[in-house]
């Protein structure tokens, strides 16, 4: 299945890429050559494209299609959300101490939970911890009883499901229905200066390219191997002595991890969060990315999500109306006929070329057989 | 202390109102017809004046001593005795109800005036026309409806300062009161006589209590004969006997009064005060036996809910368990495909009213309407039915030839194509029916309710079962009694095989996959009946009957069935215990992932000794 191009032109040019991401795109900021709007703006493809990965992880590579990443990517993005929260301080519409929402339900302690997450580290902990910990949760019960395919899809879209009603409610004390958002400041520096966009955006291109470098060593190991060896016959590799539902729950946190650290890097960029992130349709979208893109390759999700995301960012303003369209059309469009996405496109005309030449050379053999020619008799 | 009341003009009265003879209906609804407008009619045309007292005249044969309201009240205003007004009013108990009950409330509001003519008498008289600048009306007599004319036979206008009001004291209005709650009590609809049973037993006056021993000895509506029972307990609370005290209380206490419960309490405060430890006892008991009745009624309540909600999921689920049971294909566009039913019945509604105009992209859409009302109206139901059934069908149809049918093998990828299907569709709806809620009145045989022993059963939850029911026999019908059903199931089974033996198996999964998607716009059609139509309508059940059709056993109806009214019944039962909705819907989630844990393929598993 991973069909990409190989040798080494293409890693140069990946190289390349990245470090056009991670110093080219900030220092032409720096220098007023690209504006804050599309930095900011890259820096939260940049995200999606995390997501992306985590979502690629699972389909991809282990043949698991869960619909429930988005959930993972909201509570990353939940998590540091409650640190900036609390970095509001007084300067929020109830100069309270408390977030504006606990002041509005009328609440006049921190609830206990919430204390801990004054310390960014421990937030920072908490960003990768918590999607991780319900990961394994769900992902034990669920490998456990030995389900798979289209009913692990269907369990985590009700996950998901739940998850986001509870997120709605406003005994969670998590702001319910409008989430977190008038953030101030991140480690003590203003979040609407330039200096902190341009940071942000550089932890989202590093945190991108580590993630990137990280599954691609994880996915060329052995455990990678036994990985793809699960996505395709699952059967032959418990037989051959595997704990599939080990491993299988392995990537499955993993891909929650990946998920969350691209939801905390989220929302300090887009400045809110609200349950609404976390609904079926958001994991659904980061799906559409990786199958466009091309699905089992890692730069292929990277792609899917810059370029679905570029595409919509363009489409819901010139033509809002037909977005949704655009989008269901393409995806329809990508499942039928595009199989391997975007990165498969290339092989997929080769082969095409490849069978039509197969095609004609049997034919001439064909003709060979019935039309000898002088010379062989 | 009042004097018992004639009883038998109220007996004759009674009976032939509740039998409701075509005539006695006939006659109260023209003497209901306000009689100051017969009056009037009366001043203007002769014609209709004499049909009038032609009228006027047999309604006086047939209530053959009564003297009509008006005349009683007449008298009755100019009265300066008490005692001789409280025992006329009294005496219109036996009068046409529509009318006692308008002269009294007239004569209770302060419409009706005296007026002292040259000769010196009182003439009780109405206000009637328009006000002249000076705020001076015309006068018409109350016992005749006719004009008050002085000596040149003009008639006399007045304004209300010139008038003495003919008012009303205490003791009089108590009389009215109980005239107009006898007549309540006595009235030819059960719903009013209930109401006004209810409303005397709350006002627990000791007076009343003759009059509802009185109804009692006539009554032959059931659930009116309990609320009688209940009403005359409630007024013997306030007896002077304790002893006739407790035993109204324990009575409360067998009949699970709910309104009782208050008064109850109010008895027990005052026992205890006195020191009638047999009466608190007594109080105690009924209190405990009235709160077992509560707890009773919320359990069957919810049951109920459980049972509708359950419906609900089931007909939701029932076209999943055809298309995904059956046939492994993951349809995330069967919500659109609810919502095609929805807008149908949608449109269907419209048609049979004002027509459908609309104007989506550009193109004007102008149908007329057949602008029906009433009964002819409400028949637009059992023409959506099969309407949004075959609608749903039709773009299932084209869902199955267009995408579908290239996925059959790969069901990872059914989900993804289908759920950018149902994006398409679901903003297409947006386009055309705009993104807000469109309105779909219920025909009026699914609105309002049945009220056994306080449980409150709604018309459209009724009506939810009962087609949840219906639908669940059509397919079983379909699947099992047709040959159509015979080559779904054997496809199904073994479509390999099938094929060997020469089934058309492409042809099969195109109409399976259509009665599916039917049976989808079949929910959408009941939707439309319960909650809000529009362009998300789909998504809010999509999860839940997956839910549905995964815990009841892929490829099994019957445990779809089971599962889905499982799962009403939980959530219902949840929401009751928890008394939060969204907290019994997560708690049901967490046990459905938890109840896979026990039975990874549902209630009823299909048994086989293949590897996937």
């Amino acid at each position: 299945m991973n069909t990409t191009i190989s040798g080494k032109a293409p890693t140069l040019l990946l190289a390349a890429v990245a470090l056009f991401l991670v110093v080219g795109m900030p220092s032409l900021n720096a220098a007023g050559a690209v504006s804050d709007f599309t930095l900011n703006t890259w820096g939260k493809y940049l995200c999606y494209a995390i997501l992306a990965i985590a979502v690629d992880l699972l389909w991809g590579y282990t043949g698991l299609l869960s619909l429930g990443q988005a959930l993972f990517f909201s509570l990353g993005g939940y998590m540091l959300g409650m640190h900036l929260m609390l970095m509001i301080g007084k300067l929020g519409a109830y100069k309270s101490d408390l977030p504006d929402f606990m002041v509005f339900l009328g609440l006049k302690e921190l609830p206990d939970f919430w204390q801990p997450f004054y310390s960014f580290p421990f937030a920072a902990l908490m960003v990768l911890a918590i999607p991780a910990l319900l990961a394994g949760i769900f992902g034990y019960l669920a490998f456990r009883s030995r389900i798979k395919g289209v009913y692990f899809s269907i369990l985590t879209q009700a996950l998901t499901y739940g998850a986001a009603l509870m997120f709605f409610r406003n005994d969670l004390m998590m702001g319910g229905n409008n989430g977190f958002t008038d953030f101030r400041s991140l480690l003590g520096a203003d979040l609407r200066s330039p200096e902190i966009k341009r940071a942000l955006y550089l932890a989202s291109a590093i945190s991108l390219s580590a993630v990137f470098l990280f599954c691609k060593w994880l996915t060329t190991s052995r455990f990678g191997l036994i990985q793809r060896a699960i996505r395709d016959s699952e059967n032959r590799v418990l037989f051959s002595g595997y704990s599939a539902a080990n491993f299988k729950l392995f990537v499955f946190v993993i891909s929650a991890v990946i998920a969350g650290i691209g939801g905390a890097l989220y929302v300090p960029q887009v400045g809110i969060i609200n349950p609404s992130e976390m609904m079926t349709e958001k994991s659904l979208e980061a799906v559409v990315w990786v199958a466009v893109g091309g699905r089992g390759t890692l730069i292929g999700p990277v792609l899917g999500a810059i370029g679905v995301n570029y595409l919509k960012s363009w489409a819901t303003t010139e033509y809002p109306d037909l977005w949704l369209i655009i989008l269901g059309a393409t995806f329809v469009i990508v499942v039928l006929f595009l199989p391997k996405g975007i990165v498969g496109v290339p092989a997929q005309i080769k082969s095409m070329i490849d069978r039509r030449k197969a095609i004609k050379r049997d034919r001439a053999d064909d003709l060979a057989a019935i039309n000898p020619s002088p010379e062989a008799e | 202390m009042l004097v018992p009341y004639q009883l038998p003009g109220i007996l004759v009265f009674g009976s032939e109102a509740t039998n409701g003879t075509e005539d006695a209906k006939a006659r109260a609804h023209m003497r209901f017809a306000p009689p100051s407008l017969s009056a009037s009619i009366g001043c203007r045309s002769p014609i209709l004046r004499a049909w009038f007292f032609a009228f006027g005249a047999l309604l006086l044969s047939a209530i053959a001593e009564a003297r009509p309201a008006r005349e009683v009240v007449a008298e009755a205003a100019v009265m300066m005795d008490a005692d001789q007004q409280r025992s006329l009013v009294e005496g219109l108990g036996e009068g046409e109800p529509g009318d006692v009950s308008l002269w009294l409330a007239k004569w209770k509001e302060g419409e009706v005036y005296l007026y002292q003519d040259a000769a010196g008498t009182d003439i009780a008289v109405l206000l009637e026309g328009e006000a002249d600048p000076e705020g001076k009306q015309t006068l018409s007599r109350v016992a005749d409806g006719q004009a008050v004319l002085d000596a040149d036979g003009a008639s006399v206008r007045a304004s209300k300062d010139d008038l003495y009001l003919a008012d009303t004291d205490s003791g009089l209005r108590r009389v009215m009161k109980g005239v107009t709650d006898r007549i309540a009590l006595a009235s030819p609809d059960a719903k009013k006589r209930l109401q006004a049973v209810q409303d005397t037993g709350l006002e627990q006056d000791p007076a009343k209590l003759v009059l509802l021993e009185q109804r009692l000895s006539v009554e032959t509506d059931r659930s009116i004969r309990n609320a009688l029972a209940e009403a005359m307990a409630m007024i013997r609370l306030r007896d002077g006997d304790p002893a006739i005290r407790e035993a109204a209380v324990l009575e409360l206490g067998e009949l699970g009064s709910i309104a009782a419960q208050g008064a109850i309490k109010t008895v027990r405060g005052e026992a205890e005060k006195a020191g009638q430890a047999e009466l608190v006892a007594a109080c105690d008991k009924a209190q405990r036996g009235i709160e077992g009745h509560i707890a009773r009624v919320n359990t069957v309540g919810t049951l109920f809910r459980g049972l509708s909600l359950g419906s609900v999921l089931l007909v939701v689920a029932i076209g999943l368990a055809i298309t995904f049971g059956l046939m492994g294909v993951i349809n995330m566009a069967h919500g659109e495909l609810i919502v095609v039913g929805a807008y149908t019945t949608y449109l269907i509604q419209n048609l049979f009213a004002g027509g459908i105009h609309m104007s989506p992209f550009g193109l004007k859409i102008n149908i007329p309407g057949m602008n029906l009302s009433g009964g002819a109206w409400d028949c637009y139901f059992l023409v959506a039915l099969p309407a949004s059934f075959l609608a749903a069908a039709g773009v299932g149809l084209l869902l199955e030839r267009g995408v579908i049918r290239f996925l059959y093998k790969r069901p990872l990828e059914s989900l993804l194509a289908t759920w950018g299907v149902s994006m398409v569709i679901q903003q297409l709806f947006r386009l055309v029916f705009g993104a807000n809620n469109v309105q779909v009145e219920s025909p009026a045989f699914l609105s309002g309710n049945w009220t056994v022993n306080d449980i409150v059963f709604g018309w459209n939850r009724v009506f939810v079962i009962v087609f949840a029911v219906l639908i669940i026999f059509l397919t079983w019908l379909v699947l099992n009694k047709t040959s159509l059903g015979l080559l779904i199931r054997a496809v199904m089974q073994n479509r390999g095989m099938a094929a060997c033996m020469g089934v058309r198996t492409e042809r099969v999964n195109m109409m399976t996959f259509a009665f599916g998607s039917g049976l989808a716009g079949l929910a959408g059609a009941f939707l439309s009946q319960i909650g809000n139509v529009g362009p998300n309508l789909g998504q809010n059940y999509i999860v839940d009957s997956f839910m549905t059709v995964v815990v009841g056993g892929v490829g099994n109806i019957m445990g779809t069935v089971i599962s889905a009214l499982g799962i009403g019944m939980a959530d219902q039962s949840l929401q009751q215990i928890l008394g939060n909705p969204v907290l019994g819907k997560i708690l049901v989630l967490g046990a459905i992932i938890l109840f896979l844990q026990w039975k990874p393929s549902g209630l009823f598993a299909t048994r086989s000794r293949s590897l996937d």
